[in-house]
């Protein structure tokens, strides 16, 4: 240990955690097993899987999840695993069945309610409960126009741990209520493949320190935003539109038709909420920005983004491109960033880890609640 | 004639399997026909009764053969042989059916009087 180290911090400057736990396998581990695996994730978008059958695969935590849509149009999620031999059921990323999932190694064959319907000499065999033997569910929860899962055995309650979040946030439900999320339509999708903690991408998120240096175009857009503190360190705050600013959109011009529900108090304003673990929400008055990041690795993370409008505005064609095109740009320069950070968490340098500005004392929280979570006593 | 069920236990678009020493599978298609045949499928033991059942087709469960309810006959491999078929009589709101005196076409390891019992 140098002496440099064992000085006390000033009271300006808070510690972030230390390098390796940005890059170590176990910790990563620990953190797929007691957080993503513990926690609801916001696993895919409802119209992804909007007609009985559609599915998709995603990871979550250490597990492969088939998310699909019953008969009488329920979301449905299970493990993605036979149930005879373990074979993974589904290897594509989507699809759609007609009406059940086979298994292609022994022709198992499930409902799209994950109860075993048929499979060779089933019916000599009428001691094997069909419901026992039946895909292994995980919950399943439909909000904003997602399908949220949770692999615990018992999930928290949705209404505490997720929707918590957002009261958290915005100061109450109501004002996420007023942007009818879930009546949105997809008008762009980009995926981004990481090579990041899923930690730096989140803390990126949450703080504004960086925003006068490398968003140019988002202060131009949110001027506040250049004295450092985030739409996130404020509760119920909105970051203001500059004066001359017409939309959000990358050069500030015009964008689309405000969201009906939005009040005037939401008008020409920018809200940003973090659902822990995995999801950023952006709320602006004519759309709707939500992210999934899909953690995969300690340094590798995919963060599927959505743009969200009227269903009107997808209709119609109108180009989208200017208001995708703001963000699409800051998630770049923040996903640079986050690389960049990612880089030196292995350094000795960096081993004790660095330090937080005023302005980023909140992440701290986020660091204690990692740190909570890892011990399984949250 | 075996008795089946009531007809009210077997609702449109639905199937029972009779056990016996050749099992049967009943369908009532969502046209209202009431349709009797062997129950396993010819390629593999399946039960077609757990199968998919459409217009007067059921497809097998497993491999998707699919299989007519009124001549047995089946439309694709990897089945290649019919069915049999076993006529169907409806008294007092019962179902009841009369077994065909051909030989069944069932599949490798299954014979008359095997099934339900251990491999």
């Amino acid at each position: 240990m140098t002496i440099i180290e064992k000085k006390a911090l000033p009271e300006s400057l808070i510690k972030t955690l230390p390098g390796s736990a940005y890059s170590d396998p176990e910790m990563f581990a620990r953190e797929q097993e007691l957080i993503f695996e513990k926690m609801w994730f916001c696993a895919a978008r409802s119209a992804d899987v909007g007609k009985p059958g559609a599915f998709k695969t995603v990871q979550v935590g250490r597990e492969s999840i088939l998310v699909t849509r019953s008969r009488s149009g329920e979301a449905r999620a299970f493990f993605n695993i036979c149930r005879h031999r373990g074979a993974q059921l589904c290897t594509e990323e989507s699809g759609e069945v007609k009406r059940s999932f086979q298994c292609p190694y022994h022709a198992w064959t499930y409902d799209l309610d994950g109860k075993l319907v048929a499979a060779p000499n089933l019916t000599k065999m009428p001691d094997v409960d069909r419901l026992e033997y039946g895909l292994r569910k995980v919950a399943v929860r439909e909000w904003l126009g997602y399908v949220w899962v949770c692999l615990a055995a018992e999930a928290p309650p949705f209404e505490e741990s997720v929707m918590g979040d957002v009261r958290t946030r915005l100061g109450d439900i109501e004002s996420i209520d007023h942007y009818g999320v879930e009546n949105l339509e997809l008008g762009r999708r980009i995926t981004y493949d990481v090579k990041a903690n899923w930690k730096l991408i989140i803390e990126n998120f949450m703080e504004c320190y960086h925003c006068a240096t490398i968003h140019p175009e988002l202060t131009e857009v949110l001027p506040e935003f250049a004295d450092g503190f985030a739409a996130q360190f404020f509760v119920g705050h909105g970051a203001e539109f500059g004066e001359d600013v017409k939309g959000f959109t990358v050069d500030g011009s015009e964008g689309f038709d405000r969201i009906p529900g939005v009040t005037e108090d939401q008008d020409r304003r920018y809200f940003a909420v973090t659902i822990r673990p995995q999801v950023f929400l952006n709320l602006v008055p004519d759309h709707v920005i939500l992210h999934r990041m899909y953690p995969l690795a300690p340094d590798r993370t995919i963060v599927e983004c959505d743009w969200l409008y009227l269903p009107d505005v997808v209709a119609s064609g109108k180009d989208v491109s200017h208001s995708v095109e703001l963000f699409h740009r800051v998630n770049q320069q923040d996903f640079d960033a986050c690389e960049r950070c990612q880089l030196a968490t292995n350094s000795r340098v960096y081993a004790d880890g660095g330090v937080l500005v005023p302005s980023e004392h909140h992440i701290s929280a986020f660091h204690e609640w990692v740190l909570e979570a890892l011990q399984g006593t949250d | 004639m075996i008795p089946v069920c009531p007809l009210s236990a077997l609702p449109r678009g639905e199937a029972v399997r009779v056990e016996g020493d050749v099992p049967i599978a009943v369908f009532h298609t969502e046209d209202g026909e009431v349709l009797a045949i062997d129950d396993t499928c010819t390629h593999q033991d399946a039960s077609l009764a757990d199968g998919w059942l459409e217009g007067c087709e059921v497809e097998c469960p497993l491999h998707a053969s699919r299989f007519n309810l009124h001549t047995g006959a089946v439309d694709a491999p990897p089945a290649k042989r019919p069915v049999r078929t076993h006529q169907v009589h409806i008294q007092d709101a019962t179902v009841y059916v009369t077994l065909s005196e051909d030989e069944p076409n069932l599949p490798p390891g299954v014979s008359a009087g095997s099934v339900g019992a251990a491999p």
